[in-house]
């Protein structure tokens, strides 16, 4: 693990916990339409390290980003980010918490009516008075960043998928953010996007000092650049440690995941009622 | 029967709650959006001049209605040198608002509600949130706006073009005295058939723009969604325009 001490923090009322987390999450619960997502789930995420956060789909991966930027309101439990009280905060701190945060959606989510400079500038233009002439040197930097500077005249319907998101990528950085989230950012990719999306979260965590989050189920992909990782399941952490921990862990769901087979802990099969006594039903059943 | 009836009133009714609440949100944000004149600009042109051909045939397709049916009703009380009121008087007042609202939903309403549900659908509204800039601000407020101000510039040019056309069935077609068409018109028609007319089209204007964003903004993020949310933005404001026109007219009547 990376020797690093905590990045410093924006001073805010709340004080930051005595761990050293910028991300804290305790005893968190959130559930919606029923539907227990999290229950009673633990999380401190370090400073200035890349940590992933794993499980299979459908464990609440991307809901547990939408807790930690405050999109989505947890039932129960404390989230603590950068020294915010996230579950307490009023829509303009959550608001200024997140000009200190960047997120890569799953998709790059870029706004489709807007060139790719326009994109990475959208930022800059809301929430700065910056001349004209620095906003283009900051845009094109953060475009020659993730080599797309050739690129900043088309629009977003003309770029690839792998191209979208290094200028969802360009954008995120471009405010200088404290924290970035990556959602599911490998899906989709051919293995040379990939690579250059993998190199690019080691890159900019390095070199601007970030603390980073990449929520994925690339398995092997993301333990080759992360620090620390968490496996989710059953809406709990069930694992957690370096990439090597993992690997060699004990922990029959850890094996299930890393080692990518179909049965374990995590069941191939939904719930369902007796296989031969649903084939051999008379009513046929209803499934509309 | 009877329940079914009664769940869906209490749904509407509901969704009305919550299209009234989205308006005042939208209202807070107007003076701030106000401040990017640009992008207002731009929603009237979407809205607007986008809707102009439309509207312009429309409106001499139906001045030129009005021009056959009211020489061929006229006639029988030998008053025909009345088309030129009866055809500004039925335009300015009743025709142009409401034919013009009903070709704004369609044609600017759906692509309004339609837009914003794609980027509700591809987390550009999310990702909005994320950089920590307000949607509603940002992406609803201007398109309301441009909306509100490009409805009533598109009944007047509606109601104007289609004077011309009954005009033209009347005096030109079905020789309709020119000097009698038009100076009874200038006589009869007064100030207040002209508010009347204004006064719908800002209210319906008001009326489609704010369920176009409000479908568009609360759309299930699917294409599904974003399909249902274009049929109903369509099918509201068609009634809900029809609705109105009958309170303002008895408002303007009494």
């Amino acid at each position: 693990m990376r020797d690093r001490g905590p990045a410093a923090l924006g001073t805010d009322t709340t004080t930051v916990n005595s761990t050293s987390a910028i991300i804290d999450l305790r005893a968190v619960r959130y559930s919606v339409g029923g539907r227990v997502i999290f229950d009673d789930l633990d999380m401190q995420i370090l400073p200035g390290q890349v940590t992933a956060v794993m499980g299979p789909s459908g464990t609440g991966k991307t809901t547990l980003l939408r807790l930690i930027t405050g999109q989505a309101a947890a039932d129960a439990g404390s989230i603590d980010v950068g020294g915010v009280a996230v579950t307490r905060a009023s829509r303009s701190q959550l608001y200024a918490l997140r000009q200190r945060m960047g997120m890569l959606f799953q998709n790059g989510a870029l706004l489709t009516d807007i060139s790719v400079f326009e994109n990475v500038a959208f930022p800059l233009r809301e929430h700065t008075r910056l001349p004209e002439r620095l906003i283009r040197q900051l845009v094109l930097t953060k475009l020659q960043s993730v080599g797309l500077r050739g690129a900043a005249a088309l629009m977003p319907a003309e770029l690839s998928g792998g191209m979208a998101r290094r200028v969802a990528l360009a954008r995120a950085i471009v405010m200088d953010p404290q924290i970035l989230l990556y959602d599911e950012p490998f899906v989709g990719l051919d293995p040379i996007s990939m690579g250059v999306i993998l190199r690019l979260i080691r890159r900019f965590n390095d070199a601007l000092g970030l603390t980073s989050i990449v929520v994925s189920h690339d398995v092997h992909e993301i333990t080759a650049v992360a620090d620390r990782v968490f496996l989710l399941s059953g809406g709990r952490v069930v694992a957690k440690g370096t990439p090597q921990e993992m690997r060699d862990s004990p922990s029959d769901v850890v094996k299930q995941f890393v080692g990518g087979l179909a049965d374990g802990p995590v069941p191939f099969h939904y719930p369902a009622s007796d296989y031969f006594e649903e084939l051999l039903a008379r009513d046929g059943g209803r499934y509309a | 029967m009877i329940g079914d009836f009664l769940d869906s009133l209490s749904e509407s009714v509901e969704r009305l709650g919550d299209t009234i609440r989205f308006l005042v949100r939208i209202l807070v944000q107007v003076p701030s959006a106000m401040l990017r004149p640009q992008l207002i600009f731009d929603q009237i042109y979407n809205a607007g001049a986008l809707s102009l051909v439309i509207i312009m045939l429309s409106g001499l397709f139906v001045g030129m209605v009005l021009g056959l049916q009211g020489y061929d009703l006229l006639q029988r009380f030998g008053s025909e040198d009345a088309l030129g009121t009866a055809a500004a008087i039925g335009l300015v007042r009743e025709l142009g608002p409401v034919v013009t609202a009903l070709l704004f939903a369609g044609r600017a309403g759906t692509a309004l509600a339609s837009e914003i549900g794609l980027m509700r659908a591809t987390d550009q509204l999310s990702a909005m949130e994320m950089m920590a800039v307000d949607p509603v601000r940002r992406v609803v407020v201007p398109r309301f706006l441009g909306g509100v101000i490009a409805m009533p510039l598109l009944a007047a040019i509606f109601s104007m073009i289609g004077i011309y056309g009954a005009q033209l069935i009347g005096v030109q077609v079905m020789h309709v005295d020119a000097g009698s068409f038009w100076s009874q018109m200038q006589a009869s028609v007064e100030l207040r058939d002209v508010n009347e007319g204004i006064v719908k089209s800002v209210v319906f204007g008001i009326a489609c723009s704010l369920i176009a964003v409000y479908q568009g903004y609360y759309s299930e993020p699917t294409a599904e969604g974003v399909g249902t949310a274009t049929t109903r933005t369509v099918v509201t404001s068609a009634v809900m325009v029809l609705f109105l026109d009958y309170l303002i007219t008895a408002f303007f009547l009494k």
